[in-house]
């Protein structure tokens, strides 16, 4: 791999930000397995909770699971199961060690042997192989995109929302589980329906509701790929935006001292479409006496300190409705679409700002640090799921010996390259380093960025040298032009 | 004033000295001219400062969508373009159908600075244009003057009052991307090119105003003004018997490369031999070619009987020739003159028989304040400038007085022509202008034979017999010697030209600068609000309907709806098809039975009207109703008849009082459906027309709303598909708002008690 870890010096610099992942960010690779395969049962589940968190326009899930060697060799593969369907729509899987922090280097795989299967893997290579007999807490979380959908699916314009979610009551498990229970976390205690299946024990039936809190479980022992499902219905009346392509532009200037930020947004709301056409009257009556709506009327976006020049425009030019605030401790940008979007619609959208180069640039034993976040999307309540984001970090004409890092989960990231673009009287043209990221949701926001690359003052010079200099032939062509006696005249 | 001694200089006449020198001249030349140009532009900027780097208007956003398709599709897609998202179901040929010159120009920029690694929007090219081409105009402008007059103080001040002159910048801000912008530099630099030509007698002059002529037909309609005056003038010259070798060779070397560069431009073909409008160069043409034939036989054959029979026989075959040109018209082989020409004779001609060339605004007539208005204090010192011209009577200052009178007549007739005027006002104005201040501006006083010291009591001027400053001998020398005579005339032009700058940039400013996409109004602390609503509906429609939605509005639209929103449109600003026009003109102005069919026929997914009542926007759908009315009545003069749209005693009314065919037509119900409901019951108020509503909107049947802006001033309606159970809409309305089935029930009952 060409981008291997960043130096001990920048991880000094950055200390903590960096100290618990794993530093080398490569791509994730696709482990490719027999058609056959088959989970060895070498781990067996002694306790698991499964918690679903349904309180944003994504799914978060996270599984706490207390694993235990049962073969008498030690291992160090996990593997989790998911629906081939829900493979398309996972995100931001990550795991870690709930009892101890310290342990870092878990790496997850995607497991391709049978396209046709309908159960897919993901491997958990644990960082030490687990002896046998031995035990260790896995916390998995992970947030599926797109998996709510809204019923019924078309609603009137001043109606409530509600959104599905189907899941299983038992956690999809590759290994037997001794004990486990799933716990659902909704925004509202308004629930329209959820599925009820048997209880056991001293619980008649379950799911046991607390507030807005469902819990199916605790169940006994079973088995391997065992599934109950289970459906919820309920309120959700706060937009559910997908952003299907996020492009992310960063541009760093060294003379200008500026880092450029500019976003492209292809928005779209998920939620229940309009029933019947939009009315400008309901929709201003609505506005007066302003009751929560399943429409999207207003974007925040939370910029650094510093941020200035914002800009917000889509297609057909400067969307006149935003605000922008910016003192020392913060930068705000209020966005306002042209219009307020309803189930079914879309508005792509450019935001755009600058910001001191002094935030961002450090410079460490002859390089260069760019630290920035991965992506800065609007801050909503509701929250934000991004299906494909492309960070391009352009980097200024002749920086060269390019890394990166990002505290961002491996399995997120799809692809990074290093390009040559053109632009602004580039002669050797700009490095540029090209980061796809798929299934990313807004609580990744703090997730970091930090590039590092090499920029010599020869490479600085290059462009005032070149400009100065063909303006300097233009001149001297001319003066040699106007020099040549081109007429017939025989004076 | 003592005569300047070269040890004892006193600052000014440093400066003086220093102005003398020759390199100096010409660099403080060159900085004058780029801080003209300079002025030119940032003068042009308001809008992009106000508001941001956006298309104003209608035109351009046709003209920047095409540069658009140029641009993403490269030169020989964008000649043989076919448009199938205009005029639909018929569609536009719009490569051959367009002057390609402007896009052309703003494509070879962009590709320049694309070579450039110059990161530019297309859009910012397109915006920025007309400011630039600005700056050259006024170039342009310096240099005709020049051509004019020895003063070249007089090429400065002209190229300053075509700088910032209001009736060129109310077609050149930034952001007016029309054809407008670049051909008035063109038009002027084809003029200086064409005076060259004639002065030098020179084929290569005459070759470069062809190539130039050649720009300018592909860039502008109006290249017709200067295909007509130019032979004017050589016909003119002809006439005051100064037929010259010099004017031959310059205007045949002119026509014949000219109109062979114009036919080259797909729309204009072979109109250059076949259209009225095209005659005269021609005919001046071959009658350049008698004259120089008889000039010719008149050397060589010096009898006077003979001479006056040659006469006798030229003007037989002109009068021929003119007959001629008559009976092919007559015959239809030669096509009459268009009915914008017509309208430029009549000015009433256009409102009876075309009303779709008269419902334009700047095909109005002029106002006589407009030319206050665009030219200020240009418009008196232009007869001045022109009368100085026939005082010198050269053979261009006879083309700058046919130019003025052609100019004054057309900018007369056509709101929109003041536009071709204002060069010959601005170099008139500024050869008057410039022979004023070069008389009170002398530093010395004009020597006089008997007394240097005099400081002169009478004030009048005197005659220097001495060498004077800058005149030939021959002419007598005409001076001021009183400072105070001196200062009263330069103080006086200094608050002229300082007046002229200030309400140049308050026009500028205050009429020419709004985008009119987008409307500006003040909140009550004072800060800029921005009303929004055409793009707002623009961009709802760009994204939420389907690629292929057909939209239905009234023509002004349609090029917005093309550029910004991306649609298909029935019908837009290139008014090419009348009867296309008339058909949506209908729809709109009859009622809902008769309108459905026809939006069915042309497979019209959504109507736009523009409303302006609650905003109070003047020109707004209703305002521009009656113009809808009369462009339909005169293809079904039968079934739509413009005194139904007016009350009884003759009113145009939009309240309780309408007509009930006004009531009843499409335009009326789409603008105030449902509007009523936005205020308490008996206040609905229509605040364009002052107009109190009444409470009950009018309801619609066959179509739905879809989107309504903001503000309202958008108004866009989905129309229903055919009812599921083959009701008409009416029936099946009826049934869904439930309360009036009874009404329903009630009225068949009766009817079946009769028939029984």
């Amino acid at each position: 791999m060409k981008f291997t870890a960043v130096t001990a010096a920048c991880l000094s610099l950055l200390s903590t930000a960096c100290a618990d992942s794993n530093v080398n960010a490569s791509a994730s690779s696709k482990i490719v397995l027999p058609s056959t395969f088959k989970p060895a049962q070498t781990f067996k589940n002694a306790n698991l909770v499964h918690i679903i968190s349904l309180e944003k326009n994504y799914v978060k899930e996270s599984i706490n699971v207390l694993i235990e060697n049962v073969s008498p060799e030690p291992q160090d593969e996990y593997f989790l199961p998911f629906t081939s369907e829900q493979m398309e729509k996972i995100g931001g899987l990550e795991v870690k060690d709930r009892k101890n922090s310290d342990i870092v280097g878990f790496t997850v795989d995607a497991v391709e042997f049978d396209v046709s299967s309908d159960t897919q893997f993901y491997r958990i290579k644990l960082p030490a192989p687990l002896a046998s007999k031995s035990q260790q807490t896995l916390g998995i979380s992970f947030y599926y995109l797109n998996a709510l959908k809204p019923l019924p699916a078309s609603i009137a314009q001043g109606d409530k929302q509600y959104l599905v979610y189907a899941f299983s009551a038992y956690c999809p498990s590759a290994y037997p589980t001794l004990k486990q229970k799933t716990e659902v976390k909704l925004p509202s205690s308004d629930v329209q329906e959820y599925t009820k299946i048997a209880g056991n024990g001293e619980t008649k039936g379950f799911p046991v509701i607390q507030g807005s809190k469902l819990t199916y479980g605790p169940f006994p022992e079973v088995p391997a790929g065992a599934s109950s499902p289970v459906k919820v219905r309920y309120e959700f009346n706060k937009p559910v935006i997908h952003v299907s392509e996020l492009e992310r532009d960063i541009e760093v200037s060294h003379w200008g001292g500026n880092v450029a930020f500019e976003e492209r947004y292809t928005l779209f709301h998920y939620g229940a479409n309009l029933s019947s056409q939009f009315s400008r009257v309901k929709w201003a009556q609505s506005q007066y006496f302003s009751p929560q709506t399943s429409a999207l009327k207003e974007m925040k976006f939370v910029l650094g300190a510093g941020s200035k020049d914002a800009y917000f425009t889509d297609v057909i030019g400067n969307v006149s409705t935003s605000r922008f605030r910016a003192n020392k401790r913060e930068a705000v940008l209020e966005l306002k679409p042209r219009y307020p979007i309803f189930g079914g619609w879309k508005y792509p959208f450019t935001v755009g700002w600058n910001a001191d180069s002094n935030n961002y640039l450090y410079k460490s034993e002859g390089k260069f640090l760019l630290k920035i976040p991965l992506i800065e999307g609007p801050k909503q309540a509701e929250g934000v799921e991004y299906g494909h984001v492309d960070v391009r970090v352009i980097l200024p004409e002749g920086a060269e010996n390019v890394k990166f890092y990002t505290s961002a989960p491996d399995s997120s990231i799809t692809e990074h390259s290093v390009d040559i673009v053109r632009t602004y009287l580039d002669t050797v043209g700009r490095t540029v380093l090209t980061i796809k990221a798929r299934n990313l949701v807004d609580e990744l926001r703090d997730r970091e960025l930090i590039v590092s690359y090499e920029y010599s003052t020869a490479a600085a010079l290059r462009k005032p040298f070149v400009i100065f200099s063909s303006t300097m032939a233009v001149f001297v062509g001319i003066w040699l032009l106007s020099k040549l006696d081109v007429s017939f005249s025989t004076k | 004033m003592a005569v300047a001694e070269g040890a004892r200089l006193t600052p000014v006449e440093l400066l003086v000295s220093l102005g003398r020198n020759p390199t100096t001249k010409t660099l403080l030349k060159i900085i004058i001219l780029v801080l003209i140009a300079t002025a030119a532009v940032a003068s042009r900027l308001f809008s992009v400062i106000r508001f941001e780097s956006i298309i104003h208007e209608f035109d351009p956003w046709f003209n920047f969508r095409a540069t658009k398709y140029l641009v993403a599709n490269g030169f020989y897609q964008f000649w043989d373009w076919f448009d199938d998202r205009t005029w639909h179901p018929l569609g536009r040929v719009t490569g051959g159908t367009l002057y390609p010159g402007l896009m052309v120009t703003s494509g070879v920029i962009y590709h320049l600075l694309r070579f450039l690694t110059v990161p530019v929007d297309i859009r910012n090219i397109c915006v920025l244009l007309a400011p630039a081409f600005s700056g050259l105009t006024a170039y342009a402008a310096y240099l005709l003057t020049n051509e004019m007059t020895t003063s070249s103080s007089a090429g400065l001040l002209a190229a300053a009052f075509m700088g910032i002159t209001p009736g060129y910048i109310s077609r050149s801000v930034a952001g007016s991307y029309d054809n407008e912008a670049i051909a008035i530099f063109l038009l002027v630099f084809t003029f200086y090119l064409w005076i060259k030509a004639l002065k030098l007698g020179s084929v290569l002059w005459g070759a470069l105003c062809a190539l130039f002529y050649g720009y300018m037909v592909a860039s502008w309609g109006g290249y017709a003004f200067i295909t007509c005056l130019v032979p004017l003038h050589a016909f003119v010259l002809v006439c005051m018997g100064r037929f010259s070798l010099r004017l031959y060779v310059a205007y045949t070397t002119w026509y014949a490369l000219g109109t062979l560069a114009s036919m080259q431009i797909p729309f204009v073909g072979f109109l250059p031999v076949r259209t009225s409008e095209h005659m005269p160069a021609l005919g001046i043409f071959g009658f350049l070619q008698l004259v120089a034939f008889l000039e010719y036989v008149r050397s060589a054959v010096p009898s006077r009987q003979f001479q006056t029979f040659l006469y006798i026989g030229l003007g037989g075959i002109f009068g021929a020739g003119l007959l001629g040109l008559v009976g092919l018209t007559a015959g239809g082989y030669i096509a009459p003159w268009s009915g914008r020409f017509y309208s430029l004779w009549d000015t009433g001609y256009a409102k009876i028989h075309i009303p779709i060339i008269a419902s334009v605004s700047e095909h109005q007539p002029t106002a006589w304040p407009a030319f206050f208005f665009d030219l200020n204090m240009l418009i008196w010192l232009f007869p001045a400038g022109v009368y100085m011209c026939f005082q010198k009577l050269e053979d261009e200052h006879v083309f700058i007085i046919v130019y003025a009178l052609f100019g004054s007549y057309f900018a007369g007739v056509m709101v929109r022509l003041m536009l071709t005027l204002t060069p010959v006002v601005c170099v008139a104005a500024a050869i008057a202008a410039s022979q004023l201040l070069d008389t009170y501006l002398q530093y010395k006083s004009p020597e006089v034979v008997d007394n240097k010291e005099e400081e002169s009591t009478d004030g009048t001027s005197k005659k220097s017999s001495k060498q004077s400053t800058l005149r030939s001998a021959s002419q007598p020398v005409v001076g001021i010697y009183t400072v105070l005579s001196k200062a009263f005339i330069a103080g006086a032009m200094t608050v002229f030209l300082l007046i002229f700058v200030q309400h140049c940039t308050w026009v500028t400013s205050n009429a020419y600068s709004s985008p009119s996409v987008v409307l500006a109004s003040r909140m009550p602390d004072g800060s800029q609000h921005i009303i929004d609503d055409y793009r707002e509906a623009y961009q709802w429609l760009r994204q939420n309907t389907k690629e292929d939605a057909k939209i239905m509005s009234w023509w002004d639209y349609g090029y917005q709806i093309g550029g910004m929103a991306d649609r298909p449109t029935l019908v837009d600003n290139n008014t090419w098809n009348n009867t296309h026009i008339a058909t949506v003109g209908k729809a709109m102005s009859s009622r809902e039975e008769v309108a459905y069919p026809i939006m069915r026929q042309h497979e019209v997914d959504y109507v736009l009207v523009v409303f302006g009542g609650l905003l109070g926007y003047s020109g707004d759908d209703i305002n521009k109703f009656l113009w809808m009315v009369r462009i339909a009545e005169g293809i079904w003069p039968d079934e739509v008849k413009e005194r139904d749209f007016f009350t009884p005693r003759g009113e145009y009314k939009v309240d309780a009082d309408a007509s009930e065919t006004m009531k009843n037509s499409l335009m009326y119900k789409m603008s105030y459906h449902n509007y009523a409901s936005l205020f308490p019951p008996g206040q609905a108020q229509d605040r364009v027309r002052g107009a109190r509503l009444p409470d009950q909107s009018p309801v619609l049947n066959s179509l739905e709303e879809a989107y309504t802006s903001e503000n309202w001033i958008i108004r866009i309606y989905k129309v229903k598909d055919l009812d599921n159970v083959g009701r008409d809409h009416a029936a099946a309305a009826s049934f869904e708002r439930g309360h009036k089935k009874k009404k329903a029930i009630k009225k068949r009952g009766p009817r079946v008690l009769r028939v029984e």
